[in-house]
């Protein structure tokens, strides 16, 4: 039975509800993007910022479903982020890829969040969208990798892309790679505890 | 700060680091464009080009990046972002003040311009110029001489330039100047907004402006009228250097100003004239009123941060290793406190907490300008201009919390002995001198006899008075009877004992009505000291019921001359009297005073 079990969830994954969090400052276009992945009918044409945070359900290409737990960026409700990291399986961080200044802020956030103890010892796939590539002054993906210094992420694994929430390009693709690192997460973590509890008896 | 990662956020600056001259009041923060993102204005104040005239050139910032520039037609002594009205969508207006002019631009095109109005010159000066055009060359500089004889401070400024310019140019300029208006016009020093009235979402405010003649204005932006005219204080050179305001217009506001000889005034809504609260032998180079605790803080030339309250008195003061250049307060809304930023000479910026330092960073070089609040999409952005024009932006993390250390709150609880130091320097507080005091004084000086001789006659005068009115208290209340109808009536009647030197002296009152008690009595006994001593003067009486006699005696000893065992000369059967005296409790006026004449006395054995 146990077993039958384990192979229902090798072929059935999509079954799974995927919880992932969307992080950034405000005003970085994580709403947006979620909007994008919305069904079109239920999209809205008018983003207002966030208040609090927003629960959005999809389905990724994949047909995996995905719940997104849409957190605001503003400073006064960046403290609830850490409530949710419990039980979330990917993280994607939106940038403002046109606000150079805010960078150091960008960056103190991803720090705090990385070293909260409710993430530091998980496989958590992070996802970086550089967002608004449009904007005239905007960066490119290995640019604000560099100023983030990204490179110093050695325990999860992190993926760039640059997006335009409006337009919609790019966001596939990231979107597309964290669901896949989820799958691989989830059953090195099944592995993981299966090893564990093997060795416990 | 206690785990080792700063509290301000650098923001790296790109290649093309922008150079900026300037001053924290030509610095100000606008949402310009109207789109939500707040920008950085600042008028970069050339100077080093000697070729040229000095020149100002209002630059605006998005984010680090220079998006617009607009030359300016004087160097700026201040720039505010206001808004004038509640219409939407809000758009705000700037005002930079030059000279004696405001110029207000509305998305960065000029849009008006107020001039404050001009003082009243000097009967002479009018005369001069009447005269100037008409009259020979050669009689110009005899009319130039009376100008002198002015107040250089007081005269109109083409007056002034003619003084400055020699023989062979003055007549050109009289020419072009002979019809301009001789008006003085104070220049504009200060410039800061008031809100009109308190609310969250930018409030339409009010211009407040300062001007080197010693008036302070405010200036409504929507009709251009001048709402409050006040001065620093009653004398004219008076000239304000740094002006703080705190309050609303329609409520009530308290403006703070400190002048160039280093005295502080308070100006109130209801108080146009300044009152002075304290004066520094020692420059101000900062001042603040902090909106929430209403105390008045500033920066001395002599290394000092001071904080004071309303009425002058120091609360406390903290000792700077180097000169405090500019000073700035950062409100910060989401921890309930004010912090103020002390920018030092070499470089270092001290964030204080009341007087506990709560931060610290050191730059490179000194910074002359400073400027907190949001900024583009942040809340808490510190943009610092230093002295070579690098501009440097930091951003308050927002994990961060400002708490004076451990160490020096215990060792303010054990009072430190470096804070002693100074309070022992501090100014002495001395009581308030009014004028009717001084006019006094200085007059009891003068006429110090004639004062003295005044106050005995009117001394004398008023003894007279009251002795003349005892008299006529106790004559006529003389008899055995108290004749006051609203109390019960009282008979005393007196009977002596003894043959002396010691007498008994027996006394009975007698309640004479029928139903009403006589209560609060007292007996009193008065005879002249050199005859007659009386160990008991004073009685109180307990209540006298209708129909009961009360009696109780009295010892009167006769005082008898040691030596001959006579009474003294100067008893007379005329005096050997004992004045008895029934009183009421709370009545000035006795009910009987009766004099009782005691007999002579036997010499004692």
């Amino acid at each position: 039975m146990g077993m039958l079990h384990n192979l229902a969830d090798l072929i059935k994954i999509k079954k799974d509800k995927m919880t992932i969090l969307v992080l950034g400052l405000n005003n970085s276009g994580k709403s947006t993007i979620i909007n994008h992945f919305k069904k079109p009918g239920d999209q809205s044409a008018i983003m207002v910022p966030t208040v609090g945070f927003m629960v959005e359900q999809f389905y990724s290409m994949a047909g995996v479903s995905i719940k997104a737990i849409d957190m605001s960026g503003a400073t006064r409700y960046r403290n609830l982020w850490e409530h949710q990291f419990k039980n979330c399986q990917g993280i994607i961080y939106v940038i403002d890829s046109s606000d150079r200044m805010r960078f150091v802020v960008v960056k103190d956030e991803l720090d705090l969040v990385l070293q909260h103890p409710h993430l530091c010892n998980r496989i958590v796939p992070i996802l970086f969208y550089g967002n608004k590539s449009d904007a005239e002054d905007s960066l490119s993906s290995v640019k604000i990798a560099a100023a983030l210094s990204l490179e110093n992420i050695k325990e999860k694994p992190w993926h760039i892309c640059t997006s335009n929430a409006i337009s919609g390009e790019g966001l596939g693709e990231g979107v597309q790679w964290l669901v896949q690192q989820m799958r691989f997460a989830m059953l090195s973590n099944k592995d993981a505890s299966k090893a564990k509890s093997k060795h416990t008896k | 700060m206690a785990d080792g990662t700063p509290n301000w956020l650098h923001v790296e600056m790109e290649d093309e680091n922008p150079h900026l001259t300037t001053l924290t009041s030509c610095m100000t923060l606008s949402d310009v464009q109207g789109d939500g993102y707040i920008r950085l204005l600042a008028a970069d104040i050339s100077l080093e080009d000697e070729a040229y005239e000095p020149s100002a050139t209002l630059k605006v910032f998005r984010g680090l990046k220079i998006k617009q520039e607009q030359p300016l037609p004087g160097i700026p002594t201040s720039i505010e972002s206001l808004y004038i009205d509640e219409t939407e969508p809000k758009t705000p207006v700037i005002a930079v003040a030059i000279a004696e002019s405001v110029l207000f631009y509305r998305h960065l095109k000029p849009y008006f311009k107020y001039t404050i109005p001009a003082l009243d010159s000097d009967d002479l000066e009018l005369e001069v110029w009447r005269k100037l055009p008409v009259v020979q060359a050669d009689t110009h500089n005899a009319l130039l001489e009376s100008l002198k004889g002015i107040d250089h401070a007081k005269l109109s400024r083409k007056s002034q330039r003619l003084l400055q310019l020699t023989e062979a140019e003055r007549p050109a300029f009289i020419k072009t100047h002979r019809d301009s208006a001789v008006g003085r016009v104070g220049t504009i020093v200060i410039m800061c907004c008031i809100k009109r009235v308190s609310s969250d979402a930018n409030p339409p405010s009010h211009l407040m402006l300062a001007t080197d003649t010693g008036h302070i204005f405010i200036l409504e932006p929507q009709g251009f009228n001048l709402v409050y005219q006040g001065r620093t204080c009653s004398h004219e050179t008076a000239v304000p250097s740094l002006l703080s305001v705190q309050g609303t217009y329609e409520t009530d506001f308290c403006i703070v100003v400190a002048t160039r000889n280093g005295g502080v005034y308070l100006l109130r809504k209801s108080n146009s004239e300044g009152q002075e609260i304290f004066k520094l032998s020692k420059p101000l180079t900062g001042l603040l009123l902090l909106p929430i605790d209403q105390t008045i803080l500033a920066s001395t030339m002599d290394n000092r941060y001071q904080c004071y309250s309303k009425r002058g008195k120091l609360l406390y003061q903290v000792q700077l290793e180097s000169l405090p250049v500019c000073i700035l307060p950062l409100t910060m809304t989401h921890l309930g406190i004010t912090l103020v930023a002390v920018a030092l000479r070499g470089g270092a910026v001290k964030f204080f907490l009341q007087r506990y330092q709560v931060d610290e960073f050191v730059l490179e070089e000194t910074v002359d300008a400073m400027l907190y609040g949001r900024m583009g999409m942040e809340d808490h952005v510190l943009t610092l201009v230093t002295q070579s024009g690098q501009m440097i932006v930091k951003i308050l993390r927002r994990v961060s919390r400002f708490e004076p250390r451990a160490e020096a709150l215990a060792g303010r609880r054990l009072g430190a002995s470096d804070n002693k130091l100074i309070d022992g320097s501090s100014i002495l507080d001395k009581p308030k001198k009014s004028s009717i005091f001084v006019e006094q004084a200085a007059r009891e000086k003068q006429q110090a006899k004639a004062t003295y001789g005044s106050f005995q006659v009117e001394l004398w005068r008023l003894r007279h008075t009251a002795a003349r009115a005892t008299i006529n208290a106790i004559n006529s209340s003389e008899s055995t009877i108290s004749g006051d109808l609203t109390h019960a009536p009282v008979k005393l009647s007196a009977e002596v004992c003894g043959s002396g030197p010691a007498f008994r002296l027996y006394l009975t009152v007698q309640n004479l009505s029928t139903f009403k008690m006589a209560s609060n009595l007292t007996v009193l006994l008065h005879a002249d000291r050199r005859h007659y001593a009386i160990q008991q003067t004073l009685s109180r009486l307990p209540s006298v019921l209708p129909g009961i006699p009360l009696r109780m005696d009295f010892e009167v000893v006769a005082v008898l001359d040691p030596m001959d065992k006579l009474p003294p000369s100067s008893l007379t059967l005329d005096n050997s009297l004992v004045r008895v005296m029934l009183m009421k409790a709370g009545q000035a006026k006795p009910l009987i005073a009766a004099a009782v004449t005691m007999p002579q006395s036997e010499a004692a054995y």
